[in-house]
């Protein structure tokens, strides 16, 4: 009896699992929709950079931007950056990693997409929420006030967090994908 | 082989022409990073036929998912090619298994079997010294995560691994009426570090794992950074496969298998051994 | 005929003889006569003036039939038809001035959609222009342009990222002074406009955007 009675609550709560399972499943068209959302906080970030990098961008309009750009990102993402000939990770917060660009006061900073991305598969964290990586590759070139010409190619690794949620707007019910971007991991690649 | 290469660098580039008219920031050649097995995500898509030579994402309803020429095209890419002692015969073995008509073989991401080898840089007594940590994908209630599973510390091995034994030493243990004297003969053991192990159980093994979180706990242990990530994959039955990153020139690049064995239950524990380095 | 003249006769000398002999009394009683003449004159037009507002074709103009009405009641006529009568045409002009209200309101939704069109086509415009500004200033100067149109600049900006099986899929809800400032950084105007929604004085104070 003790044991149909037990193997009657495991049952029930393999279905209750499978259910809380199937009901997080995203089909491929809504999968879809979040990637590109994702794509575009990616080429926010991107533009960003380039604004903040840029020594024609006056200097409150690019804390500004910072400000925004950080608004991209979950609290405590690090860049992790590794160079060709040090696989060693060299680790800058986000926040020190915009300011640093923002001194180094490049003439001109362009920051060159190659048309190549990956994105993974989401995949669901225990707190809930699901976590993917976009890889991207781009071409860095900051040219400073005496012609030097900083470049580089790097493979970008980049997390995004994607979280359901819902509020309450003008007595309507929004349902949307709150993406953020996490750390995000700079591999310097020979291309 | 040659010719699945070629023909998926020229639809790539073909895709790329149109993408490179519309839209001028982008760069020219990008026919290998295209061929880059970019995640290990992409390589269990790559591997199982999940993904089709335009690089996009197959689903089950799609035609192509699983399909087994595409598999094969997958497949013989998806090694280090500039290994010589991955030899044709090996692989043609391997794939002949995985893309059996009958019993095809799939590499799961939540399947287990599978490990994470990482090569970090923690500080230790003033010095900066590689530790390896074994992480596995853990299934929660909830979503999974990577865990800790086990260790490698050499200043740990040196103290602990091998009791000293240059001097013969069957004198040392703890004679049978020592209870009798309420083991003050004790001291004995502990004024002889070197060979304590010999006091202990004969199934005594050091876990190294409790030691390292002791000693980071102790702030003895300072973590530098992360240098070098492998993967050690058991999951296909008979096989071993290790999945290293290739970062170099060239179409044969990203995530590829660089080590292939056949092994049995024997010598599967031998190489988790070698692995472990124990 | 006799007879009539006989009566006639007889109520003459009764006139006489009570003139002879109550002479102030029958002058009260003229007055009253002639107040209730009055009086029965008042209750006709009333009800006259009643009988026209009822009857009206359309031809009289809701605030003309008020008047009357309110002039009508005014004489507070204590009759049960006027009564009568004057609750009916209360009636009917309640029911008319909710008409009118009805088809008034119908005419300023139409003007009002007919705004909406074009401020969507305008906010449309100004969201090219921000993105495609040539300097920060002139991009500025858009801005604070736009956000005229609406209530405030932390009015919700929603953008639509995917509808499927009824289910609608949003971006993270933003204010439209950070969207402005977005379309000027990104310089790019990837959404276009869904549903505007106003106030009473014409801001806007909602913004629905979908992924073009």
């Amino acid at each position: 009896m003790k044991k149909i009675k037990f193997l009657l609550i495991a049952i029930i709560s393999l279905t209750i699992s499978y259910q809380s399972f199937a009901q997080n499943d995203i089909s491929p068209s809504r999968k879809k929709a979040i990637d590109s959302l994702a794509m575009e906080k990616i080429r926010d970030l991107s533009k960003y950079i380039s604004i903040i990098g840029s020594k024609e961008t006056p200097f409150s309009e690019a804390k500004r931007v910072i400000d925004r750009t950080l608004e991209l990102f979950v609290e405590d993402a690090q860049m992790g950056v590794s160079s060709l000939h040090r696989d060693e990770v060299k680790y800058y917060p986000i926040r020190e990693y915009l300011e640093r660009l923002m001194l180094l006061n490049y003439d001109q900073v362009t920051i060159k997409w190659y048309n190549i991305q990956y994105i993974s598969d989401l995949e669901l964290q225990p707190d809930g929420r699901y976590v993917g990586v976009i890889t991207i590759y781009q071409r860095f070139e900051g040219t400073t006030d005496d012609g030097m010409i900083y470049m580089d190619t790097t493979k970008k690794d980049i997390t995004i967090y994607v979280e359901r949620k819902q509020t309450q707007i003008g007595g309507k019910l929004i349902g949307f994908w709150d993406v953020l971007l996490g750390d995000v991991r700079v591999v310097e690649t020979m291309k | 082989m040659r010719y699945f290469l070629i023909c998926f660098l020229l639809v790539s580039s073909t895709s790329l022409f149109t993408y490179a008219q519309s839209i001028g920031e982008f760069m020219g050649d990008e026919r290998a990073l295209y061929a880059e097995t970019k995640q290990i995500n992409q390589f269990i898509r790559r591997f199982n036929g999940e993904e089709d030579i335009k690089g996009e994402r197959l689903y089950i309803k799609d035609k192509d998912y699983h399909n087994r020429k595409l598999r094969k095209k997958y497949l013989d890419i998806l090694f280090n090619l500039k290994n010589n002692l991955l030899t044709d015969e090996l692989k043609e073995t391997f794939i002949d298994k995985v893309l059996d008509k009958k019993n095809p073989i799939y590499i799961n991401f939540h399947g287990g079997d599978w490990f994470a080898e990482v090569r970090t840089i923690f500080k230790y007594h003033g010095k900066e010294q590689t530790v390896i940590l074994f992480l596995e994908l853990q299934e929660e209630r909830v979503g999974s995560k990577w865990v800790i599973t086990n260790v490698y510390f050499k200043p740990f091995i040196d103290v602990l691994d091998s009791p000293d034994t240059s001097e013969y030493n069957d004198k040392k243990f703890l004679h049978p009426l020592s209870h009798e004297l309420g083991f003050m003969n004790l001291f004995r053991i502990f004024n002889d570090p070197d060979s304590i192990e010999l006091y202990t159980v004969n199934e005594f093994k050091p876990d190294y794992l409790s030691i390292f979180l002791f000693e980071i706990k102790n702030n003895r242990l300072i973590f530098k950074t992360v240098a070098k990530v492998k993967f050690h994959f058991f999951q296909i039955n008979g096989w071993y496969f290790e999945l290293n990153y290739f970062n170099r020139t060239g179409y044969n690049t990203g995530w590829l298998i660089s080590n292939l064995m056949q092994i049995n239950k024997t010598n599967k524990e031998i190489l988790m051994k070698y692995i472990y380095h124990e | 005929m006799k007879i009539t003249s006989k009566y006639s006769l007889l109520i003459f000398l009764a006139i006489i003889i009570s003139l002879g002999f109550e002479g102030c009394k029958s002058k009260k009683n003229v007055a009253r006569q002639v107040a209730a003449t009055e009086y029965a004159q008042k209750v006709k037009k009333a009800k006259r003036d009643l009988q026209a507002i009822l009857n009206d074709d359309g031809r009289m103009s809701i605030e003309e039939k008020e008047k009357i009405l309110n002039k009508t009641k005014a004489l507070n006529l204590n009759e049960p038809e006027v009564l009568m009568m004057i609750r009916e045409a209360e009636d009917m002009i309640a029911k008319e001035k909710a008409e009118a209200e009805r088809k008034r309101k119908e005419k300023d939704k139409e003007a009002a959609s007919k705004i909406k069109l074009s401020n969507s086509e305008m906010l449309d415009l100004y969201f090219n222009q921000i993105a495609s500004a040539s300097s920060v200033e002139l991009a500025n100067q858009k801005i604070i342009d736009v956000l005229q149109m609406f209530a405030s600049s932390g009015i919700p900006v929603l953008i639509i990222i995917s509808q499927e099986g009824g289910i609608t899929d949003y971006d993270k809800p933003t204010t439209i002074g950070k969207y402005l400032n977005y379309l000027k950084d990104q310089k790019k105007n990837i959404n276009a406009i869904e549903n505007i929604g106003y106030d009473n004085n014409g801001k806007i104070i909602e913004l629905e955007l979908i992924k073009k």
